[in-house]
């Protein structure tokens, strides 16, 4: 546990000291969610979105400051020196989700009241179930990014993957246009990708007034993502695999 | 326990089809200096990097202070990578301090004290609250150390570690690993320039991945014949006679 926290509070000391990186990660998501909220014709579309833009944006965020942050390890050298340390992978995937979820929840809870009490999202469920529904969003985001990190060379290779993996995400898991209306390869696809999950999950959650005890079937896809993605993240730091 | 630092034995590592380290056999004793020394792509980085075990060995086997390379055995093994390696974002004294917390430095007061002593060790007294960013690249080199020798550990791997260093400091760095040295700590240390090697108390010369010679630099001078030889006669000595014996 103890080298779990020293990474994690590297990690948080870290991104704290890029004061422009952490004034982007709470300010993009307002100018975002404003936007939203201005263009939108109609308070019910309001309703549907953002929601659906808590859960995007920690998938979004969760994956490209844990890619990014990975990738500096490796072209900076010190994923060498911490795998030539007495740390584990272990250690080393949980002490940098620990010190990312802890920006995810600040963006979290930061997007969450904006949305209720500035944009006047209707709000029919309880705050600490969506925290908790949005860390496991958050899981598995790190690990996707820690993941996809051992695949890309630089940041703009990293970047490349968002286009490739995020973006197809947004249209087809029905952030903005709903699943049942789009044509049925889509609707099967949709199936297997987690953000239609989460988008399901924070809805349920947000405006159907259901608890975590209700959304089983979301929770369980996206844990099983986060296991495996956290699996693939451990693998893709083997000691005796630098490169 | 084996009085040996090091034990290599028939070790060998390929990068695709590329022979990197070919069959490659040493023994180091312990408390000495110990000087890899060869030309750019002579193998002497991959040798490290499979010691302190970033690689695995394609055949062989590598021995560090009796273990195999593990992150049970990563505790007595300090490491400074040919890059500096550390966190720009971070101060000086937070990446030493990161670097003792890893390797087991737990308690608070005896942590800050050796971060300290490394601190003054490396000269960085006034740079302590710097971010590594704003440092010059010898400052850097010198942070990359501190972070390597914060748990005193009794085997250190130095890839090149005087690259890029003023003449000064040069000289600052070799008293202190001779200081290491009389401790009773061994260090292997990757270079290729001759000032480095005649500090070093053996000496091991690489060539496309073999040890052409191995012996203490007054051995390997001695070796050339001459009794004015230098190291770089020396070298050049081994890579020919290495030659002759290719095309015979």
């Amino acid at each position: 546990m103890y080298n779990i926290f020293t990474i994690a509070r590297r990690t948080i000391i870290q991104l704290a000291r890029d004061r422009r990186t952490l004034a982007l990660i709470i300010i993009v998501p307002l100018v975002i969610a404003s936007l939203v909220g201005v263009s939108l014709p109609s308070k019910q579309m309001l309703n549907t979105l953002l929601p659906a833009l808590l859960a995007t944006l920690i998938l979004f965020f969760g994956f490209l400051l844990s890619g990014i942050a990975f990738l500096r390890e490796r072209a900076q050298g010190t994923r060498e020196r911490l795998l030539a340390s007495p740390v584990s992978r272990l250690d080393i995937v949980v002490g940098y989700l620990l010190g990312f979820l802890l920006f995810a929840m600040v963006q979290t809870l930061i997007l969450f009241f904006y949305a209720v009490y500035v944009l006047k999202v209707d709000f029919n469920g309880v705050l600490w179930q969506i925290i908790v529904f949005q860390l496991l969003i958050g899981i598995l985001a790190v690990c996707l990014g820690i993941f996809i990190s051992a695949f890309a060379k630089n940041e703009f290779q990293m970047v490349q993957f968002i286009p490739l993996l995020i973006v197809p995400q947004i249209f087809v898991c029905g952030v903005i246009f709903s699943v049942d209306q789009m044509p049925d390869y889509l609707q099967w696809l949709a199936k297997f990708l987690p953000l239609t999950y989460a988008v399901d999950g924070i809805r349920a959650l947000m405006l159907n007034g259901k608890g975590l005890m209700d959304i089983g079937k979301e929770i369980g896809v996206l844990a099983a993502y986060a296991i495996g993605l956290m699996i693939l993240a451990g693998i893709s730091l083997r000691r005796g695999n630098a490169t | 326990m084996s009085d040996a630092a090091i034990i290599v034995n028939n070790l060998t590592f390929n990068y695709g089809y590329l022979k990197v380290i070919d069959d490659i056999s040493l023994e180091t004793p312990r408390g000495i200096s110990f000087g890899l020394l060869g030309s750019n792509g002579a193998g002497k980085t991959t040798l490290i990097r499979l010691m302190v075990g970033l690689l695995k060995p394609a055949g062989g086997s590598i021995l560090c202070l009796g273990k195999p390379p593990s992150p049970a055995n990563a505790r007595n093994i300090g490491y400074m990578p040919q890059l500096p390696s550390l966190y720009t974002e971070l101060t000086v004294e937070q990446n030493i301090d990161f670097f003792a917390r890893i390797y087991g430095l737990r308690d608070r007061q005896a942590r800050s004290a050796r971060v300290n002593d490394v601190i003054k060790l490396i000269d960085l007294v006034p740079k302590r609250k710097t971010q590594v960013i704003k440092l010059s690249g010898g400052m850097k080199q010198r942070v990359s150390l501190g972070c390597a020798i914060v748990h005193q550990p009794p085997l250190l791997f130095l890839d090149e570690p005087t690259v890029g260093l003023d003449p000064e400091l040069r000289v600052r760095f070799w008293e202190h690993f001779e200081s290491l040295t009389r401790a009773g700590n061994t260090l292997v240390i990757s270079s290729h320039t001759m000032d480095d090697a005649a500090h070093c108390q053996q000496l091991a010369f690489m060539r496309e991945g073999k040890i052409i010679a191995l012996g203490s630099p007054a051995e390997l001078r001695a070796a050339t014949g001459k009794p004015d030889a230098s190291l770089e006669d020396a070298f050049l000595y081994f890579i020919r006679r290495g030659e002759v014996q290719a095309n015979v």
